[in-house]
């Protein structure tokens, strides 16, 4: 029914319909590995890290089945600058040297720019993969189950869990308003102003009148659940079953513990890579 | 909630980078929660808005928010202690210095990264170099070039330190502006968390209940929006309140929920306990905001004390959401949603239930089975119900009524007859005029070519001619409002086509107009004549233009410098048609505009609408899931059943 050149959105906060070995995963085990290979990354931003969690995650998506239709359709502006800035990396050459005949190439750096790219796709393929497999509504109660610890230092971990909680149940629910807000302003006319001083005041005015709308949108609906709080006597139990991990949680903590010391000891021993 | 929002600006600001200005906005929710609450609510917000953008966006995003929070956080610190530009200067300062020192640190530490960073860029500078030293006259800016940027590599702690205090600077003083002007607008809308009612220590025992010439007026206003009323509520007992909008119905359920009246008394039998198990539950009007769980079951226990077990599925059953235990709460309709909201309530084994206009924002049938179940909740349990209603047939299984008459208001009540779905209908004569709207096989799909692809429309087609008046109705989730958007130009289908006097709607957007069912959405502006000249395109000094288009919709002219949020929910509906008839719309498509409206309002809107057709040939389409006194203003009907035309109206569209 749909057109192919229909171009795909970007869905995330939503796990993809179905379900296996990933989707059952404790949510706080996703939440902790994805952080934890974020940091490793960070640290070590080294080929032999980003080919290990690159192969981590698509193993991950292979078991969790996410269809190649889940990425987004990436847009031409997006494919227009990564050309560029892959052209002047290229022209800027530096070692390591091929030889084709007598001439001489640098590949150093198209190298540099292919890792950063790289880079920056697995962190997303990181996020995508707990977004797509993980239902919201478990997050929340996870994530007051990994900061209990902190309780002891009497941090308030069951009001942030539970600001989670209420911020992604209203999470759609706001989104679902700016469409309409921005859809609003679609319908105006814009003015044909003369100047470009007029032009510059009429975006002041519009930036500000926007955001006092979103967050007049915001604040109203803080208030409506504010109110539904008190309903309920204030705050108290965030989730009707237990939260906590189970023996599938223990072998994906190994497998991915085991792959960030296998990238840890890989960049240490083979000191900084290329 | 702001730390939705801030998130929200957090992904954008990350997914398009393009949209710079709103990560230069992200600080300003951030700081008017710094400015009206205490710290420790804007480091839950941070903690929350942090976490999901790191779900959305990936430790990006998480920066992004932490950003947001630092640098809202300090401009909401220095408005609260009341300090102007000057401080927010030496704070800017300051804040740079900081965070420049932590970014140097934070790129020292993480050596690898910061090595990989700069040789990327260092090679996107050396083959801009190259490629320019092959471009004629600009050769000579080669060298230097690349010279230049290596040198200043060297000094990259400086160089990072240093520009992080300009930067931070003006994102501080762009958000300080910014605030500034949203605070502005934002004082003077009063009344904010309704149920703030002070904790009451004691046993908990709400029945009986005796109000003895209670009143109750809003801080900074001059009336009574209560009483005085006198009353009792007795356990067990069913009573029906009934009485106008701005009669003090929902005022009268926050003083039986606990707020103290402004004069009167009291007298109670033990504390009020609201929310606590025994105490007193409430059911608010709109579905969607009181359910607070993301899944149906953690909602039922959601705020129960710790440790406090319930049987979920029986809850469930009893309010008819069996089997439903483990949805998700952003997929039921308005009425599920409500029953929902009654099992959260009966989770606390309640002695007295308020339900406080339960059934005005539900569809049809919806209603019907709230109704029933609050009707039949008496034979389960030992509890008083309150019901607060504008409806007759629903205050009529009440054992007793109470007629509220507003505070000095002694209008008679209006009550809303329901009327019967009117059976779809065919145009009874041919028409001849001109085609302005035609929708044709048109399907819509969400998320199209996704796993999460869902569909709204199904092979459409209709015609609306001009001067036509046509209801759509239809359930939740039969598409209607997809439908609605369709025509109006802001959705593109993904098959069929919607054309408008023979082109496309999208490319027309702004033509047909579209009242939303949120009219508070639609006003943007601060002041009544600027958001009609705004959205009628020309200037607010044209007064009587501005005057003009408010008396087409019977508004007077003086209500032109009154500030929005002065306005009552249906002086805002006109307020809106005023500036969407302002351009002459080919037609006008009005989404559920009688939802949350009193009887006394809604007729008067259907009378205005029904004389802008007569008198000015307005094509009307209205979207909606009422029937009552829609019959004159549309003669023509279409039922949309999940996305596709209903067959007894397939004829009449087919034949139109």
């Amino acid at each position: 029914m749909s057109a192919p050149a229909q171009r795909r959105p970007v869905v995330l906060l939503r796990p993809v319909p179905g379900t296996s070995t990933i989707h059952e995963l404790w949510a706080g085990t996703k939440l902790i590995a994805a952080l934890g290979i974020s940091v490793l990354l960070t640290f070590y931003p080294g080929w032999v890290p980003i080919a290990l969690v690159a192969a981590l995650v698509l193993t991950a998506a292979w078991t969790a089945r996410i269809p190649r239709t889940a990425l987004p359709t990436i847009p031409r502006w997006l494919w227009i600058l990564l050309a560029i800035g892959g052209i002047t990396a290229a022209l800027g050459g530096g070692s390591p040297d091929i030889h084709i005949g007598s001439a001489a190439i640098g590949l150093g750096g198209l190298l540099k720019f292919l890792r950063i790219s790289a880079l920056s796709i697995v962190l997303l393929g990181i996020g995508g993969m707990v977004s797509w497999t993980t239902n919201v509504a478990d997050v929340a109660p996870a994530v007051a189950t990994l900061g209990r610890p902190l309780r002891w230092l009497r941090i308030p971990v069951v009001e942030w869990a539970a600001a989670l909680g209420l911020a992604l149940r209203a999470f759609p629910m706001l989104i679902g308003e700016f469409r309409v807000l921005y859809a609003a302003r679609r319908l105006r006319p814009r003015p044909e102003l003369p100047t470009r001083r007029a032009r510059r005041r009429w975006w002041r005015v519009e930036l500000i009148d926007m955001l006092t709308a979103a967050i007049t949108v915001a604040l109203r609906r803080a208030d409506e659940m504010g109110d539904a709080i008190a309903a309920r006597g204030g705050t108290g139990q965030i989730s009707a079953v237990p939260s906590r991990p189970g023996w599938a949680d223990a072998w994906a903590a190994l497998i991915v513990a085991a792959v960030v010391a296998a990238a840890i000891s890989s960049e240490l021993l083979l000191g900084s890579t290329v | 909630m702001i730390a939705a929002l801030s998130a929200a600006t957090a992904i954008i600001a990350v997914v398009v980078p393009f949209a710079g200005a709103l990560s230069l906005l992200g600080p300003v929710p951030m700081g008017l929660l710094a400015y009206r609450c205490r710290f420790r609510v804007l480091i839950a917000a941070t903690i929350a808005g942090g976490l999901i953008a790191f779900l959305v966006a990936g430790m990006g995003g998480m920066m992004t928010v932490a950003q947001c929070a630092y640098i809202g956080g300090m401009i909401g610190v220095v408005k609260r202690l009341r300090r102007g530009t000057p401080t927010i200067v030496v704070v800017g300062l300051c804040a740079g210095l900081v965070a420049g020192v932590l970014s140097v640190a934070a790129l020292a530490v993480l050596s690898r990264l910061r090595t990989l960073f700069f040789d990327a860029i260092t090679a996107n500078v050396n083959g801009l170099a190259r490629f320019l030293s092959h471009v004629p006259y600009l050769d000579s800016a080669a060298d230097p070039l690349k010279n230049g940027f290596a040198t200043l590599l060297t000094y990259w702690p400086w160089l990072i330190g240093g520009a992080s205090v300009p930067a931070v600077l003006l994102v501080t003083l762009i958000a300080w502006w910014a605030l500034s002007h949203v605070l502005n607008r934002l004082s003077g809308t009063g009344e904010l968390q309704k149920l703030d009612i002070p904790a009451d220590a004691g046993p908990i025992a709400p029945l009986p209940v005796r109000l003895g010439d209670v009143t109750f007026r809003y801080p900074n206003t001059d009336h009574d929006a209560l009483g005085p009323v006198s009353m009792t509520v007795e356990p067990g007992e069913h009573i029906a309140v009934t009485g106008v909008n701005g009669s003090g119905k929902t005022t009268l359920m926050l003083v039986l929920a606990g707020q103290p009246p402004t004069s009167g008394t009291i007298e109670r039998a033990g504390a009020v306990g609201l929310g606590k198990v025994g105490g007193t539950a409430v059911v608010m009007q709109h579905p969607e905001s009181q359910v607070l769980g993301s899944r149906v079951a953690d909602d039922v226990v959601w705020g129960l004390p710790p440790g406090q077990s319930v049987d979920v599925d029986t809850l469930l059953e009893e309010v008819g959401l069996d089997g439903l235990a483990e949805r998700d709460t952003g997929g039921l309709s308005g009425g599920e949603l409500q029953r929902l909201a009654v099992a959260a309530a009966l989770a606390r084994d309640p002695s007295l239930l308020i339900a406080d206009e339960v059934t005005s924002m539900v569809d049809q049938s919806g209603r019907d089975a709230l109704r029933q179940l609050l009707a039949g909740l008496r034979e389960r349990h030992r509890m008083a119900l309150v019901h607060i209603t504008h409806y007759n047939n629903e205050a009529d299984s009440a054992e007793r009524v109470v007629n509220l008459t507003g505070g000095g208001v002694a209008d008679n009540t209006e009550m809303v007859e329901l009327a019967a779905a009117p059976a779809a209908s065919s145009p009874g004569h041919a028409r001849t005029s001109a085609t302005v709207l035609e929708v044709d096989g048109v399907c819509h799909e969400y998320a199209s070519g996704t796993p999460w692809v869902t569909t709204a429309l199904r092979d459409v087609s209709f015609v609306v001619h001009e001067g036509d008046g046509l209801l759509i109705h239809g359930g939740n989730g039969s598409g209607k409002s997809t439908l609605a958007w369709i025509m109006a130009g802001l959705t593109v289908p993904t098959a069929g086509s919607c054309l408008l006097d023979g082109r496309p709607a999208s490319d027309q957007v702004g033509a047909v107009a579209l009242s939303f069912q949120a009219a508070r959405l639609q006003l943007m502006r601060g002041q009544v004549d600027h958001d009609v000249a705004s959205a009628a395109g020309f200037s607010p000094r044209d007064t009587d233009r501005v005057a003009a288009a408010l008396a087409n919709v019977g508004l007077d002219a003086s209500l032109a410098s009154r500030r929005i949020e002065q306005l009552s929910g249906g002086q805002m509906r006109r307020v809106v048609l005023a500036g969407l008839l302002a351009r002459s719309p080919r037609a006008l498509i009005l989404d559920e505009p009688l939802a949350g409206v009193d009887a006394a309002s809604q007729r008067g809107l259907l009378r205005l609408l029904e004389d802008l057709r007569r008198r000015t040939g307005l094509t009307v389409i209205v979207i909606s899931h009422d029937f009552a006194g829609l019959e004159d203003l549309c003669p023509r009907t279409l039922e949309l059943d999940s996305g596709m035309v209903a067959p007894a109206s397939a004829a009449a569209g087919g034949a139109a």
